[in-house]
């Protein structure tokens, strides 16, 4: 029997693929919420803090009702509430930089939710799309490009020091698990806590494999177990994106003022969305460009997942959609929501555009860990996750 | 790749050539584990997928018998509406204005004039390239709240959240506000909305509808305990 498919197939599981994107995927998020949440800073508290319409109590009636999880619900004060706003912010910072990325993408992770859920009435589909994300974000290994973790591991394997002798990552876990054991005690249910001992533990394992048995094939089982979870990550993120814009473009055809092509012409006119009069104006004005814009945006969104079938009317398809976000950034005055969408778009960016644009930001980039990663010799300009989800 | 269908100790070392020299072929545990872990992953992706997508999609043969096991998964993690300008783009401007009863040193009361407070959230984020969300969506998002649990003639519908959506809105307006009007303190509140149509494009023969248009909601004591925390 001929097993050579099977092989390639493992062989493809196995590996990670697409590191670039993710690691494009990473800095963007993780930008897009330290801009954010810094942006914010003068309205942090009453946006999701101890000054919130929605008062503390409130807050835990409206948790109760969305079964959301949020830190902020523990304790209502101002203390508390500014120790988890700055933590996400310098979680948000580690991540975009890549520095111990797998426990800072965890952090990361609670920090969002936790303020995003304190107040689930102030956000819009940019904080949605953003809680999402910060989740898919933790299961990828995002940091084997163009991050802090990634130029620790080369100057290691260049110094031959053991790179598995990490005493700040020992340390990091200690405190980790210190923490999640005053927050949770011992959690005999599912939901986050369990989620997060999970995490811890399996952070745990990972180091002591490494430590004890480099060599061993438990360290390369753990590794392709973690490769193929990274592939699944990435393939569910390549898929909620195509979803997003389908679901935006589909019920837009059913829409009246789509049809007719007016539809930019009343989202112009929205007092909310024009942060510029004259030039919301000056488009408005225009009622073919108001047309072909208006056509042009649901052709767009409905297309989209079925350019990915055909890399050169990806590539130009996804040219246009950054065009159009970056467009409406400044026209509707909705910077983050379009931005964390240009995040997403770029997950399905060229490998080759990736490594020219990483060379021209800085010489001394650090590169993915090792030569180059294999997958990236036969994947490299391809759609960023290539089915990895039909491997086993 | 199910486990009967391969020789599993073929299957080449996936890190053979970057580590050095570690075992070039798997042993069956280990194929074994890899094979169960990718399955298992396979199952996850595609479970997850598909209820996300039912999420999303509308009404169906599936929802509308599977719906509440669709929700107890995507909820609230995952919940996702990207339907902003969809199907139709808003074809008002909703302006929330708030008048206000003050106690009189004589006892009887004064009512102010209508203060429209989204004229400020305008003011703020015109010439704004990043307006805050304390601006672009508070206000407005409170006013959909408020509105979306409660009956036009302003029943409340949705239970907890019904009570919660207009306490909120009452506490979105008075952090605006203050605490006094005209140095008296403030005893009574009424929201309004204000609803003016956008016109349509020169071009089409639809008449612009009669454009202006409110809804009133009934007067709301203010105490104390309404400014709590702001």
């Amino acid at each position: 029997m001929n097993t050579a498919p099977f092989q390639r197939l493992a062989r493809f599981a196995c590996a990670t693929q697409a590191p670039y994107q993710a690691a494009v995927f990473r800095i963007g998020l993780a930008a897009v919420i330290t801009v954010f949440l810094l942006r914010e800073w003068p309205h942090r508290r009453v946006l999701f803090g101890d000054r919130s319409p929605l008062s503390y109590d409130m807050a835990l009636t409206l948790i109760e009702e969305e079964g959301t999880f949020t830190v902020l619900s523990w304790w209502g004060g101002q203390l508390w509430f500014e120790i988890v706003y700055t933590l996400t912010i310098v979680a948000a910072l580690a991540v975009m930089l890549g520095w111990r990325t797998r426990t800072m993408a965890v952090l990361l992770m609670v920090g969002v939710m936790s303020l995003e859920n304190r107040n689930t009435l102030v956000g819009d589909g940019g904080d949605n799309i953003i809680r999402i994300m910060v989740i898919y974000l933790v299961f990828t290994r995002c940091a084997q490009a163009w991050s802090l973790d990634a130029r620790r591991a080369r100057a290691a394997r260049a110094g031959g020091t053991d790179p598995s002798a990490d005493r700040t990552g020992v340390v990091l876990w200690s405190v980790a698990g210190a923490l999640l054991f005053w927050a949770f005690g011992i959690p005999l249910q599912g939901g986050w806590p369990m989620v997060l001992w999970l995490l811890w533990a399996v952070h745990g394992v990972w180091y002591v494999v490494n430590r004890r048995l480099p060599g061993h094939e438990v360290r390369s089982v753990l590794d392709g177990i973690a490769a193929m979870l990274h592939n699944a990550a990435m393939l569910v993120i390549a898929v909620q994106v195509c979803l997003i814009y389908s679901t935006a473009g589909w019920y837009k055809i059913q829409g009246l003022r789509w049809q007719e092509g007016s539809a930019l012409h009343y989202a112009l006119h929205l007092d909310y969305f024009t942060p510029w009069p004259w030039l919301s104006a000056a488009v408005a004005g225009n009622a073919v460009l108001v047309l072909a814009l208006t056509y042009l945006t649901v052709a767009a969104q409905v297309a989209f997942p079925f350019t990915l079938a055909n890399r050169k009317v990806k590539n130009v398809l996804l040219a246009v959609m950054v065009a159009e976000h970056l467009g409406i950034a400044v026209l509707l005055g909705i910077p983050f929501l379009s931005l964390v969408m240009v995040v997403c778009d770029a997950v399905f960016l060229p490998t080759a555009l990736l490594l020219r644009v990483g060379r021209w930001c800085g010489r001394r980039t650090p590169g993915p860990s090792g030569p180059v990663p294999r997958g990236l010799a036969t994947s490299a300009p391809q759609p960023a996750t290539p089915e990895p989800a039909r491997s086993a | 790749m199910e486990p009967s269908t391969g020789t599993p100790t073929t299957l080449p070392h996936p890190r053979s050539a970057e580590d050095d020299g570690a075992a070039p072929f798997w042993s069956p545990w280990a194929v074994g584990t890899l094979v169960a872990t990718g399955l298992l992953l396979v199952g996850a992706v595609v479970f997850h997928i598909a209820m996300v997508f039912l999420s999303l999609a509308p009404s169906n043969a599936v929802t509308t018998r599977h719906r509440e096991v669709v929700n107890a998964y995507v909820q609230p993690e995952f919940g996702q509406d990207w339907r902003l300008f969809a199907p139709n783009p808003q074809q008002r401007n909703e302006s929330v204005g708030v008048r206000l009863r003050t106690a009189r040193a004589g006892g009887t009361p004064a009512v102010s004039g209508w203060v429209n407070v989204t004229a400020e959230d305008i003011e703020t984020i015109r010439g704004n390239p990043a307006p805050s969300h304390a601006h672009q969506n508070m206000l407005r998002r409170a006013w959909d709240g408020y509105v979306n649990s409660h009956s036009p003639k302003e029943r409340p519908q949705r239970g907890r959240l019904s009570e919660l959506s207009s306490t909120y809105l009452k506490r979105v307006v008075l952090q605006r506000i203050g605490r006094e009007w005209q140095g008296r303190p403030i005893v009574g509140l009424q929201v309004a909305g204000r609803f003016t149509a956008v016109p349509p494009p020169s071009w089409t023969t639809r008449q612009t509808p009669d454009t202006t248009t409110y809804r009133v909601l009934p007067w709301w004591p203010v105490t104390d305990q309404d400014y709590r925390e702001l």
